[in-house]
């Protein structure tokens, strides 16, 4: 056996000393198929990353460990890093696998010649070369293994253990897969099999990367080592670099150009309502304090109450996306299950006197339990489960007692999340500095056209009320345009329409989008709460405050642009015989209706910004 | 463990020198491929004949058990279980059960969710006909800073790659790439560029969307490339609904990020509009280029390295007819880089192109498998093709076209030949989504269980 690994140790040295001569003049040619070899014998095939133009993340703590050095005495492998930037591999002496052991230790020793010129780097680097094998890797054999390696200059240790016992414990937690080779008798032969594995760690004991077969090379080992010494010199970063990494990451905003997050004091909202807006009506046994707003947010924004932890209200009610979705025209709840219409603004919420299209709950309080208990929204099977959800999370602890003076319930849940949206009030607009602030400059010719034609021709007040003090462009009442009744009464049509690509469009049969579509609810809009057919197809008029911000349009979402909603008005809604007497042919021109788009534009909150600044400050509730 | 343990033991069984075999073999092919012929380049491959295979299978309701679980097929003929289900392992709850990838040692198969952001690791070597649960990464979406919808799960040394669909504030299609150690810790995330955010990106073209669903890797050219699908809201949403909702078909991911893989830096963002989903490489170490199909716009691309060693995407042929959304979804390369073979869910087919020349693919074959049709799965000679029916939950057809199937068909060149087809819905399984192979060889110590992939291993 001892003859069979001398052998075999020769070969690998051979191997490996052979093909650093025979690559290292290979200069630029290209190996035919019967000279591959790992790249790390050759020369790199592309040009390594500048040293420092790029940064080596934290893979975690280099795991401690009792080793043996050539002269049998041990060692802490933790002793061994620290004081400089280490290069550990793991390695068996008889392993005859070119481009396996041999080419770690290949690649160690062209790094050695290459830093013959670098004594800088030279001086901060120390190589591990570590056997998995010590019933053979004895401290003499390592020592063979390492002669004419490491004669002198570089810090090179060729290391062992002293038993598997000491060994196994290292291997897993450097997770380096080894398996023993036995032969019929189930006799081990003295050869494995392994993952190739070199680990770079740096000064503070973490490892900053790990290469294997494809990717050990000198040119990128030697710069990465320079990309360690860089940071190094910067003492700020090296103080900072392995949290500042990840902090950075993580505060990456997905919508940057709502990068703020501020806090802001939304009560004033409430007790100084905006120009424009009248008082908020707050009832009486929901008095609305910061406690409440502050909790009722965090709720708003928890994904964690929903059955399975993935959908919050401002999942549908985005705040960058005018607290709706921009990205669909009806929404989508838990598990991709579809909800019939669009998600509506919860901006000015507080001020209508019924919620939901069809205005089916009364107060806000109540309507926040509406999604959190619907099947096709979060889905939470009960009050019971939502409640202890809130209970057994600890960052709840004390905040409803805080706010209510006792702990969480139906009630109080409701109140906050009550508390919350009744405080995203949003006026000031240029409109309202118009109408209401004496400011006759703010509005542009276009708009007060607009506004001439909105008050006018167009008819639009009737329904979308402007008052002499205050506007909420709204009458809180229910109104037919033929838009539902369409949807329920239309026959199908044979061809859709769909975009592929931006600007390209196909006319796809309807046969095959049906083959992938469920079978669609029918929606019979305010009927569904009255159950008086005068009331089908009826839906709750919205408020147009900040409805630059908030399409698509209509209860189903079905105009992307308010071009389109103005010429479904002029052209007199669809049809039907609940159609609203409000809604006829309103022969407008081409130029009234563009008036018409840009007074809507001049309905903007001028605080529409403040109020996603602090919606992002809310934590989202992802499990940790 | 890599492919030069194979090596190792086939060196150790017929006495001739390490080096021959790695002449014979050509390891250092290149390549990352979603199947067989697919593996990321830092892992051991299965050449021979494959014992398993590994079905990430999504719960249906009101089927079985009505959750995601692991089912273990067994593939080789010469077992009693040749084509029967060997082991389901359940795992709580639907989370949109996707795609699945092995650690570069192929010790453990990573399966995430792409609803509930879990991300399952199975234990598939200790018994590769039994895997288990071994953990259960929870914080994902936490840990990455917001990102949603673990995608592909792919091999880097000692870590994973892991690309992101979506995001936690909007459930939009912005998103990025998160790293993994092997033990499951979280890395750091990988933001993709966007117009607003370029990271030092160049475009190619008109577009940045920072969308994101795969990803492979050409380590000799230092090249990581990343295509995009669409965010949260479109993969959940019923496919028919968002085909008829216009707000809904304008977010889809236009582009392909070209990455410096060590650096992990975005290079170049090209157009390549109407989904880009899956990127196969080829294997060849001359053949710089790789191959994506367009899911909405039905084309396959081309991304290449041109003379001056810049990276290029070029359009290079239609599948099927694109004004029919025939809609391309998984694809394979063969291992010889001659053949692409391309599913089209709609129509239920697979259709074969002759790639020999990238620039100019031609359709030689193609054959219905099914009412529906989503992944392909290649043998590493290209002669079995194992195939699944499932696409995304809210995706499938609905009704009696909801055929829920793995077929395996043997391909003599000509010919696909159905060898043995598993009902998933007729066992309560669910739906059949991606495909891993196994092979008790990986993990043998004994030379006498390796020998069906050593036999082939000396082709």
């Amino acid at each position: 056996m001892a003859r069979y690994n001398v052998l075999i140790q020769s070969l690998v040295i051979f191997v490996l000393l052979a093909a650093c001569v025979v690559l290292a003049s290979l200069a630029d040619q290209t190996p035919s198929s019967t000279q591959i070899q790992a790249p790390g014998y050759g020369q790199l095939a592309f040009e390594a990353p500048t040293p420092g133009s790029y940064q080596l993340p934290d893979l975690g703590l280099a795991a401690n460990g009792l080793v043996l050095n050539v002269d049998g005495q041990e060692l802490n492998l933790d002793d061994l890093m620290g004081d400089k930037l280490v290069l550990l591999s793991f390695i068996y002496s008889t392993c005859n696998d070119s481009n396996g052991c041999p080419l770690a230790t290949a690649v160690f020793y062209r790094i050695k010649q290459r830093l013959e010129s670098h004594s800088v780097l030279a001086r901060q680097l120390r190589l591990l070369t570590l056997s998995f094998n010590p019933l053979n890797d004895t401290p003499e054999v390592m020592r063979e293994y390492g002669q004419g390696l490491s004669d002198s200059g570089l810090d090179w240790r060729f290391l062992t253990t002293a038993s598997e016992q000491q060994l196994n414990p290292i291997l897993e937690q450097y997770r380096q897969t080894v398996n023993k080779i036995v032969n019929e008798q189930g006799e081990f032969t003295g050869a494995f099999s392994h993952t190739l594995r070199v680990y770079l760690i740096d000064k503070n004991k973490h490892i900053r990367n790990i290469y294997s077969v494809s990717f050990l090379h000198p040119d990128t080992l030697i710069n990465d080592l320079e990309t360690l010494l860089a940071e190094a010199a910067d003492s700020a970063q090296r103080v900072n670099h392995s949290n500042v990494d990840r902090r950075e990451t993580n505060n990456e905003t997905i919508a940057p150009e709502h990068a703020s997050h501020h806090p802001i004091d939304l009560l004033q909202t409430i007790n100084k309502p905006s120009l424009g807006l009248p008082a908020m009506p707050v009832p009486a046994n929901n008095p609305v304090t910061r406690a409440k707003i502050r909790l009722g947010r965090k709720l708003f924004f928890d994904r964690r109450l929903s059955l399975n932890r993935t959908i919050s209200c401002a999942m549908c009610h985005v705040p960058e996306q005018g607290f709706t979705s921009h990205e669909m025209k009806t929404a989508v709840g838990i598990e991709g299950r579809t909800v019939g219409r669009n998600s509506p603004t919860v901006y000015n919420v507080g001020y209508y006197q019924t919620l939901f299209h069809d205005g089916r709950e009364s107060t806000l309080e109540q309507q926040a339990w509406g999604p959190l208990l619907a099947r096709n929204e979060m889905a939470n099977p009960s009050i019971g489960f939502v409640l202890d959800t809130i209970k057994s999370s600890a960052d709840y602890d004390g905040l409803f007692e805080k706010a209510f003076s006792k702990p969480v319930g139906m009630e109080t849940l409701g109140m906050a999340l009550a508390s919350y949206q009744r405080s995203l009030n949003s006026a000031n607009s240029r409109f309202d500095q118009w109408k209401y602030g004496g400011k006759t400059a703010v509005l542009n010719q276009a708009e007060i056209n607009g506004y001439q034609v909105f008050v006018g021709k167009g008819g639009c007040v009737n329904c979308h009320v402007i008052s002499d003090d205050s506007a909420l462009f709204t009458d809180n009442q229910f109104h037919n345009t033929g838009i539902g009744f369409s949807d329920a009464m239309q026959i199908s049509q044979k061809q859709h329409r769909i975009q592929i690509a931006p600007g390209v469009f196909v006319e796809v049969d309807s046969s095959i989008v049906d083959s992938v579509s469920e079978q669609k609810a029918n929606d019979l809009g305010r009927y569904a709460v009255t159950l008086d057919p005068h009331d089908r197809w009826k839906y709750k008029t919205p408020s147009l405050r900040n409805i630059a911000l908030t399409g698509p349009y209509m209860h189903n979402g079905q105009f992307e642009t308010l071009q389109q909603v103005v010429a479904f008005y002029n052209q007199g809604g669809i049809q039907n015989p609940e159609l609203d007497v409000n809604i006829k042919t309103l022969h407008l021109t081409a130029s009234e209706q563009a008036d018409l788009v840009a007074f809507l534009h001049a309905l903007t909150g001028n605080n529409v910004n403040r109020i996603i600044a602090d919606a992002l400050t809310a934590p989202v509730g992802d499990p940790h | 463990m890599d492919v030069k343990q194979y090596q190792s033991q086939f060196l150790y069984r017929t006495k001739i020198l390490a080096i021959s075999v790695f002449i014979s073999l050509g390891v250092f092919l290149p390549v990352a491929n979603a199947d067989e012929t697919c593996q990321s380049p830092y892992m051991a491959k299965i050449v021979g004949q494959e014992d398993y295979v590994y079905v990430w299978t999504l719960g249906m309701e009101g089927l079985g058990d009505e959750q995601d679980k692991l089912v273990t097929i067994g593939a080789n003929p010469d077992s009693p279980n040749y084509g029967k289900v060997i082991n389901t392992l359940s795992v709580g709850g639907r989370n949109e059960a996707h795609h699945s990838g092995f650690t570069d040692d192929r010790q453990y198969l990573w399966a995430g969710g792409l609803d509930t952001n879990k991300i399952f690791i199975f234990d598939v070597h200790t018994d590769p006909s039994k895997p288990t649960l071994t953990r259960t990464i929870t914080d994902f979406v936490a840990s990455s800073g917001g990102v949603v919808g673990p995608h592909t799960t792919y091999a880097l040394p000692g870590r994973m790659m892991i690309t992101g669909l979506s995001n936690n504030t909007d459930h939009g299609g912005r998103t990025g790439l998160v790293e993994y150690t092997n033990a499951g810790d979280y890395i750091t995330t990988h933001w993709t560029p966007t117009d607003t955010d370029l990271r030092g990106a160049i475009k190619a073209g008109e577009y940045a969307d920072g969308y994101g669903y795969d990803v492979r890797v050409l380590p000799r050219r230092n090249v990581m490339l990343t295509s995009s699908f669409t965010g949260w809201s479109n993969y959940m949403m019923d496919f028919g609904k968002m085909l008829k909702d216009p707000e809904a078909m304008k977010r889809f991911g236009n582009t392909v990020v070209q990455w410096n893989l060590h650096t992990r830096q975005p290079k170049k963002v090209f157009d390549v509009p109407g989904a880009p989903l899956e990127i196969r490489c080829a294997w060849d170490p001359n053949h710089n280029y790789c191959f994506t199909t367009t899911a909405l716009t039905s084309k396959i691309w081309l991304i290449y390295e041109d003379k001056q060693g810049d990276w290029q995407a070029k359009e290079v042929a239609d599948i099927g007819d694109p004004s029919k959304i025939p809609l391309p979804v998984d694809i394979s390369i063969q291992s010889n880089d001659k053949m692409l073979w391309v599913n089209t869910f709609m129509d239920g087919k697979t259709r074969a192109f002759d790639i020999s020349d990238p620039f100019q693919p031609k359709q030689v074959f193609e054959k219905q498998i099914g009412k529906q049709v989503n992944m392909v799965s290649s043998s590493w000679d290209g002669k079995r093709l194992y195939y699944t029916t499932s696409l995304l939950s809210n995706w499938d057809k609905k009704g009696k076209d909801n055929e829920q199937f793995l077929k395996l068909y043997h391909w003599d060149g000509k010919q696909l030949t159905q060898k043995f087809s598993i009902d998933f819905i007729k066992l309560k399984l669910g739906r059949p989504h991606q495909m891993r192979f196994g092979a008790n060889a990986l993990y043998a110590t004994t030379p006498a269980a390796d020998a069906s992939v050593l036999a082939q291993l000396k082709e």
